[in-house]
């Protein structure tokens, strides 16, 4: 006798296909909107580590440029401030190159009397008394001017939390729009396929068995494809990844776009979301079905 | 194996479809429910294979009473009653082989286990050469011949036919009777709903028949009560 492979309990239901779109659009969506929460997240924490953790003494120019005794003596204090690990004063090529975003970079600009800048990095968790060092630098360098950038990690923390926040907006609508979407893709497949529980309960089939196989066939289907969706959505931050590294698309002060190797795995969240979401409905409705009949 | 006990019958509030019924099938019996179209055959037919409730009356199968049963002992009750329904009910996407071995799927059999029954029973019912036809390229023979060889390949204990030879000429109408009467020989309860005459008329067995939704006539037995 020829090996059979027993029939499938659910026909795959015509017209199906726009329900599969939709369900792979919606994913798409959400992947994209999980991919931006995680370089938001990633920017907001580069944006405050950057500054945390340092600060910056400007010694001011008296006539074209700061004096280096000023410079030196600044220095002398920072090196004997507990809690700093260097302070190192930033060339004037290194001065110009910050503000060339800004200013340009030419003859004239190089002209101008610049501040000398002196980079300070503190020490993980170090408490300074920012008064009593600020004071001392005054008597050391009466031109110098203390930043310790607190106003600006306090703006770049609003700005941080505003962004992340508004993703995970964008997030959870989309994910809501996608559960929704693919309940009903179910429940509508399911309505299809009312005769088949029917006829299935007066065969004698267990609740569980008829279950087994509406709940099987949703989760196949959502997981194959919200994955097709997610994959798009991959796709969609590999080549904004590949374009930034390749020196095309980046642009100053924008957050990069491409995805690390390490937060992808995040993505496979969507299908297996969407599958989940599809397991449970079928399961919730044939169950619903099945308690209407007697 | 079967008893009905002032059975009353009516869909919402609807009129009664059946009233007062008392009948009992007894192990092995062959019974005929006739009567005119509406008398509420398929209603009998349908409380048996438990597809609706009574909304008066006893209802007792294999020795349970319906009205105390849980709804987790049902399933293993259906699976002893095989039924050919009037319109056949077959999955249209599944072969005419898985359909007939639906059945022993429910009760949790492999296909190995049943594979070479299906097939046997398929050609004694004449179609062991469309094993994998689907249901909508048979014709309305093929179709019921399916339909019953699916509601007796579990070998249940009792089986219920709804007018089992409504879409077919009257020669197969004989041979599909016939059939039953080979499967009631091996000690199946067989039981017919049909509304022609012509099909019972040579046959002893018992008849029920049913008018205006009550039982008004006996043949080879009683009413009960």
């Amino acid at each position: 006798m020829a090996e059979r492979t027993p029939g499938r309990i659910l026909p795959r239901e015509a017209g199906a296909a726009p329900l599969d779109l939709v369900i792979g659009v919606m994913a798409f969506l959400a992947a994209l909107a999980l991919g931006g929460v995680l370089i938001a997240n990633r920017t907001a924490e580069s944006w405050q580590a950057g500054l945390m953790g340092r600060l910056t003494v400007q010694v001011l120019p008296v006539g074209a440029a700061a004096p280096d005794e000023e410079v030196r003596g600044a220095l002398r204090v920072l090196q004997k401030t507990d809690g700093v690990v260097r302070a190192r004063p930033l060339s004037q090529t290194e001065a110009l190159a910050l503000v060339e975003p800004w200013i340009g970079h030419d003859a004239v600009v190089s002209a101008l009397p610049f501040p000398t800048l002196i980079d300070v990095r503190l020490a993980p968790g170090a408490a300074l008394d920012i008064a009593d060092l600020e004071a001392r630098l005054k008597t050391a360098a009466p031109h110098a001017v203390f930043d310790d950038h607190s106003r600006w990690v306090a703006r770049l923390k609003t700005t941080a939390g505003t962004v992340l926040w508004s993703a995970l907006a964008i997030l959870i609508l989309i994910a809501i729009a996608t559960a929704a979407t693919v309940a009903f893709a179910t429940r509508a497949g399911l309505a299809t396929h009312h005769q088949i529980v029917q006829l299935l309960h007066l065969m004698g089939a267990r609740n569980g068995f008829i279950s087994r196989a509406f709940e099987w066939h949703y989760f196949v289907a959502a997981l194959v494809t919200s994955a097709c969706g997610m994959l798009a959505a991959l796709a969609v931050f590999v080549v904004a990844g590949s374009a930034e590294v390749a020196g095309l698309a980046s642009v100053p002060f924008l957050p990069p776009l491409g995805l690390k190797l390490a937060e992808l795995p995040w993505l496979a969240l969507v299908p297996a979301g969407a599958a989940l979401i599809a397991w449970l409905t079928a399961r919730a409705s044939v169950f619903s079905a099945l308690r209407r009949i007697y | 194996m079967v008893r009905f006990e002032n059975v009353g019958m009516r869909y919402g509030a609807g009129p009664e479809i059946l009233r007062d019924v008392n009948f009992a099938l007894e192990p092995g019996s062959f019974t005929f429910v006739t009567g005119p179209s509406g008398a509420g055959k398929s209603t009998l037919l349908k409380l048996i294979f438990m597809a609706e409730r009574p909304s008066r009356g006893l209802i007792t199968i294999f020795g349970r009473d319906l009205a105390t049963a849980k709804r987790s002992e049902l399933p293993a009750l259906r699976r002893r009653v095989g039924v050919v329904f009037q319109e056949f009910r077959l999955l249209d996407h599944l072969s005419a082989f898985d359909n007939v071995a639906m059945p022993l799927r429910l009760a949790g059999k492999r296909e190995d286990e049943y594979g070479k029954d299906v097939e046997e029973l398929l050609s004694w019912v004449g179609l062991g050469n469309r094993l994998d036809a689907k249901p909508p390229t048979l014709s309305g023979g093929e179709q019921q011949r399916v339909a019953i060889a699916r509601a007796v390949v579990a070998k249940p204990d009792l089986i219920l036919a709804d007018e089992p030879t409504g879409n077919v000429d009257s020669e197969i109408g004989q041979r599909l009777i016939r059939l039953f009467v080979e499967l009631n020989r091996f000690g199946t309860t067989v039981m017919i709903a049909t509304h022609d005459r012509a099909l019972i008329s040579g046959a002893k067995s018992r008849e029920i028949r049913l008018v205006g939704g009550r039982m008004v006539e006996m043949r080879g037995g009683r009413p009960h009560g």
